[in-house]
């Protein structure tokens, strides 16, 4: 392994070359924000912008995105400068103008003392009001999940993610990972007692033989037990029963 | 088998199995059927082998592409620089009026549809609207609105 | 067509074909040239067509007839040049061809009225050299346009065609690189990185497979250069791409062309056909054993594909999003391989810097900028067409001596060059030459040819709206500055331009430009600012006007101009009256008429109808 120096705000740092410099400031103690970030995903990143930072290198600056920025020996970060906190201050407020109902970028606001946007805003005529287009739902549902169920459709401003022709998936398994990963909550779950209705969709769940809660959906126990060989079986008794 | 799905299948057989083929196939549909049919993504992404979400978004992210039926008669106005310098805004203005249609609808009667594009190319004719196939330059608000006439008759 | 074994073969055949054509026989050239083509040259060659053959039995005249490529001086179509004299006609009429051929081709007459007129000093030109519009051009990539029938290989081959290529492959490819570096040509789609130091980046990386892509996706509107070389010379374009693969060594191109330009991808597929049929590609090209094919992706008309990542993507049938990793495509570029990715006219520079040498090519232009330039030359200016200049020309020859001067008299206000990811250029830096640096140091960019002229008529907070809502209209979305910045952008020009400008709109519109300036995660978003930054930076005061007096000092801006009839000037035609949408116009006949302000739209249609120019704007 390629070992490099380098230096984050100050401080000498040692890293693997072409770690992303996110993951090695969060090593040193250093928080970056950022919502469009996964390490488990491949072509996660580099949307949101919240991460932004400066690197220093031969006597020039250049303002990069840390979440996929690949550390070199003998570059200097800076990832509070009064430039960059100038940046990510119109960022924030970018996003707070397009989806004025989300915690998750109003919590990142508040810790940079922002409360109000000065942006309008612009209603997208989405139905995620939340949706920072962000790409990680249809990442996840690609590259872990393996279905491509949903993909990030429409372009620009418009820019959301969606289910061929807004139909119901027949792919889709209801596994809700695309739920889970999204960070601003912008896709909707619902959980009933037995069943939950995703992009559309109703999802039989399976109960567990043991305690009786209904735990996975039967689409998602079909498709894992297709995919892996695994046994049917298996997933009678949910996880804490096994 | 309906002639349109074999419309389809036959556009689909021309390229090789590979997804370099993907736009040059939705790009030829379009040209067949004057949109996209739902029919052809359905069938273009198993004769691929590619995801329907992936091909669906190729269709929602190409501008040249559209989901949705057009009209007879595509009418485009050319937004390049030099017919927004000599008043293309105002041809999609009279279009519009004449048609009763915004930009980038479809009349009822499926006879006419509205759209801009960016640039055609053939800037020293400015200001530019193209029918169908057909260029006409040197437009004028009271030009195009006799011009649009012609194509409804 | 006959197959091609060896460099021999090729000079072979190039002396066969040469002795065939019959030396001092007049020939017609018609344009077909999208702007001729619709203004109805097809007509014009089907006339001549018609009238040659039934003539041919009468008189003993042999005339080629080829249908070739834009001649560029597109204002002025349908061209018609006759050779050997070199006489070019304008705007002819399919009614025409009889008296040409019976006066210039038949006899030996100038027909007085369809020659070129000069505007001010009213001298009539006949030879195509000596019109203004051409004398100060200087064609090397646009060199055989117009000339060669871009159907014919065996034209091309005529004309010196793939002599290059035969070259370059008795040339170590790593002698290639070093003559395209040391040419200085620099990339003609915009950034001007130095083609050579490209090539060799590639070799560099490691890897076995290796793509060569030329970018013919133009997307600036207002520009049409790729278009017209890709319609027009073929040929040359996959000369220069061969080359390009035997100096990288790649067995693979392709070439990305904007679906709206079905004339080049028809030419182009047929260019390659016929050169694959010629054994000049595909497998072992001129029995040389490299072996390299072309092959042809349609754009699907999204701007962000000229961006390489995003194009490379296209071409691998996905959409057109760029990359968001740093790592450079001449490293990991189509497929993750090393790709040299180049656009149409730089492509189209290569074949004439191997035949000739990179001395040649260094001599022309300046210490930076090696070569010429083509333009598209548009918008409010007498000669509109495609050029092609030495680099280091200033703006104001380019515009006052090939365009002619500004249209109808009016005084030029700014030159826009770079497309959307360039600026505005103000009269003050007229004398300015045309370089990749000099641009840049004023705002705008070289870009990839786009240079659009604006009179006082212009309104520069409109034309800073404009290129926004182009880029709103054409960002792919990923990144946010670009998606939600751009959109904040256009929502602030449209209330400035609406009279509804505030205190404090500036200051912002400059905030997000910065933000989008350092944080877009592309080309197309971190250059976005550009037309607003540069209309700021040199037009401040329109800005001001709009947003302090309400006023459009151009007028332009709808809701802040008005629609009168001049006292004078009306002869009460009942004209406007007639045709008015709103049925806002009211008068006698033969009176003075009147417009209902408070019901008046602003459409444009009565200023259009008047034949008085009765219709004023305030």
């Amino acid at each position: 392994m390629n070992t490099v120096e380098f230096i984050i705000n100050g401080k000498k740092v040692s890293a693997v070359r072409d770690e992303c410099i996110m993951k090695i400031a969060k090593e040193n103690g250093i928080h970056i924000d950022g919502l469009c970030y996964s390490p488990d995903l491949e072509t996660a990143g580099g949307s949101c912008r919240l991460c932004l930072v400066e690197v220093h290198e031969k006597g020039k600056m250049r303002v990069v995105t840390s979440c996929n920025y690949p550390v070199r020996a003998n570059i200097e970060v800076k990832t509070d400068t009064p430039f960059i906190k100038k940046l990510k201050r119109s960022v924030i407020e970018l996003l707070m103008a397009r989806a004025p109902e989300s915690a998750a970028i109003r919590e990142i606001a508040a810790r940079e003392g922002i409360t109000e946007t000065r942006f309008k805003h612009i209603d997208a005529n989405q139905k995620m009001k939340n949706c920072i287009a962000c790409g990680l739902c249809a990442q996840v549902c690609s590259e872990v999940v393996g279905v491509s169920a949903i993909s990030m459709v429409n372009r620009g401003f418009e820019k959301t993610s969606g289910t061929p022709f807004k139909k119901m998936s027949s792919v889709c398994i209801g596994c809700g990972a695309c739920a889970y990963i999204c960070p601003t909550n912008a896709i909707e779950m619902k959980e009933t007692k037995s069943s939950r209705i995703i992009w559309g969709r109703e999802f039989a769940m399976q109960k567990c033989s043991e305690c009786g809660v209904h735990y996975i959906p039967i689409a998602q126990v079909t498709w894992i037990v297709e995919t892996t060989g695994k046994e049917r079986k298996f997933f009678d008794k949910c996880p804490d029963c096994r | 088998m309906s002639e349109d799905v074999k419309k389809i299948d036959s556009i689909i057989a021309r390229y090789e199995k590979n997804e370099e083929s993907l736009l040059a196939v939705l790009q030829d549909l379009q040209r067949e059927f004057n949109y996209v049919p739902e029919e052809g993504i359905v069938r273009l992404s198993k004769a691929m082998d590619v995801p329907l979400s992936k091909i669906y978004a190729m269709g929602t992210f190409y501008k040249a592409l559209s989901l949705t039926p057009r009209g007879k008669h595509v009418i485009k106005v050319c937004m390049g620089t030099a017919c927004h310098l000599k008043g293309a805004g105002l041809m999609v203005e009279a279009i519009e009026r004449d048609l009763k249609i915004k930009c980038g609808e479809t009349t009822k009667d499926m006879k006419f549809t509205l759209e801009t594009v960016n640039c055609v190319g053939a800037c020293a004719m400015a200001p530019v609207v193209v029918v169908g196939d057909d260029y006409h330059g040197h437009i004028s608000p009271s030009k195009v609105t006799d011009t649009i006439k012609k194509y409804g008759q | 067509m006959s197959l091609l074994r060896s460099s021999q073969d090729l000079i072979k055949y190039r002396e066969k074909l040469s002795a065939e054509v019959v030396k001092d026989i007049p020939s017609v050239l018609v344009c077909f040239g999208t702007g001729c083509f619709a203004n109805g040259s097809g007509g014009v060659a089907e006339n001549f067509k018609e009238e040659i053959k039934k003539r041919g039995l009468k008189v003993n005249v042999n005339i080629g007839m080829k249908t070739t490529g834009c001649h560029g001086y597109c204002a002025n179509g349908p061209l018609v040049v006759i050779k050997p004299k070199d006489i070019l006609y304008l705007k002819v009429k399919p009614d025409d061809v009889p008296e040409i051929i019976e006066k210039s081709i038949v006899g030996n007459e100038t027909i007085e009225r369809l020659v070129y007129k000069d505007v001010n000093t009213k001298e009539k030109i006949a030879e195509y050299h000596e019109i203004p519009f051409y004398k100060h051009q200087k064609r090397i990539a646009l060199e055989k346009i117009g000339l060669v029938d871009p159907a014919s290989i065996e034209d091309y081959i005529i004309s010196g065609g793939y002599a290059a290529l035969a070259k370059a492959l008795t040339m170590k490819p790593d002698a290639i690189i070093a003559e395209i570096d040391k040419s200085g040509l620099r990339g003609r789609g915009g950034g001007g990185f130095p083609a050579g130091r490209k090539w060799r980046s590639c070799v560099e990386a490691p890897g076995d497979v290796r793509y060569v892509i030329c970018n013919g996706d133009e997307g600036d509107p207002g520009a049409f250069m790729d278009r017209s070389v890709m319609e027009g010379d073929p040929h040359t374009v996959i000369e220069g791409m061969i080359i390009g693969a035997i100096a990288i060594g790649s067995h693979k191109g392709y070439i990305y062309v904007r679906d709206e330009y079905p004339l080049a991808v028809k030419n182009l597929q047929r260019a390659i056909d016929a050169a694959r049929a010629s054994g000049l590609l595909g497998e072992n090209i001129l029995g040389s054993g490299f072996s390299f094919d072309l092959k042809i992706s349609r754009g699907g008309g999204a701007f962000v594909c000229g961006e390489s990542s995003a194009l490379m993507r296209s071409v691998g049938g996905d959409i057109g999003e760029p990359r968001a990793k740093y790592i450079r495509s001449v490293e990991k570029g189509l497929y993750d391989k090393p790709t040299v990715l180049n656009n149409v006219e730089t492509w189209a520079n290569v074949p004439v810097i191997i035949e000739k040498g990179a001395d040649w090519y260094a001599s022309l232009g300046t210490k930076g900028s090696k070569g010429t330039k083509v333009f598209s030359l548009v918008g409010k200016v007498n000669n509109t067409g495609l050029i092609e200049v030495p680099m280091g020309i200033t703006l104001r020859s380019l515009i006052f001596d090939i365009g002619g001067g500004i249209l109808n008299n009016k005084k030029f206000k700014a030159v826009q060059t770079g497309g959307p990811s360039g600026g505005c250029i103000p009269e003050s830096l007229l004398d300015m030459q045309v370089d990749f640096d000099s641009l840049s140091e004023a705002g705008s960019m070289m870009g990839s040819g786009g240079m659009i002229v604006m009179d006082e008529e212009s309104c520069m907070v409109d034309v800073a709206k404009y290129f926004t809502n182009f880029l709103v209209e054409e960002s792919c979305g990923k990144c946010t500055p670009c998606r939600d910045g751009l959109p904040q952008m256009l929502e602030i020009l449209t209330r400035i331009t609406e009279g509804k400008g505030k205190e404090g709109d500036i200051e912002l519109l400059e905030d997000i430009c910065e933000t989008l300036s350092w944080g877009a995660l592309c080309g197309l978003g971190s250059s976005a600012p550009n037309p607003v930054l540069s209309t700021l930076k040199h037009f401040k005061h329109e800005y001001e006007a709009h947003i302090k007096d309400k006023k459009c000092p151009a007028g332009v801006c709808k809701t802040l101009i008005t629609y009168h009839i001049d006292k004078d000037k009306c002869t009460g035609c009942t004209l406007c009256a007639k045709r008015c949408p709103q049925k806002c116009i009211s008068g006698e006949k033969k009176q003075l008429h009147v417009i209902d302000e408070s019901k008046c739209i602003k459409c444009g249609i009565c200023k259009d109808v008047c034949k008085f120019n009765a219709v004023m704007i305030d």
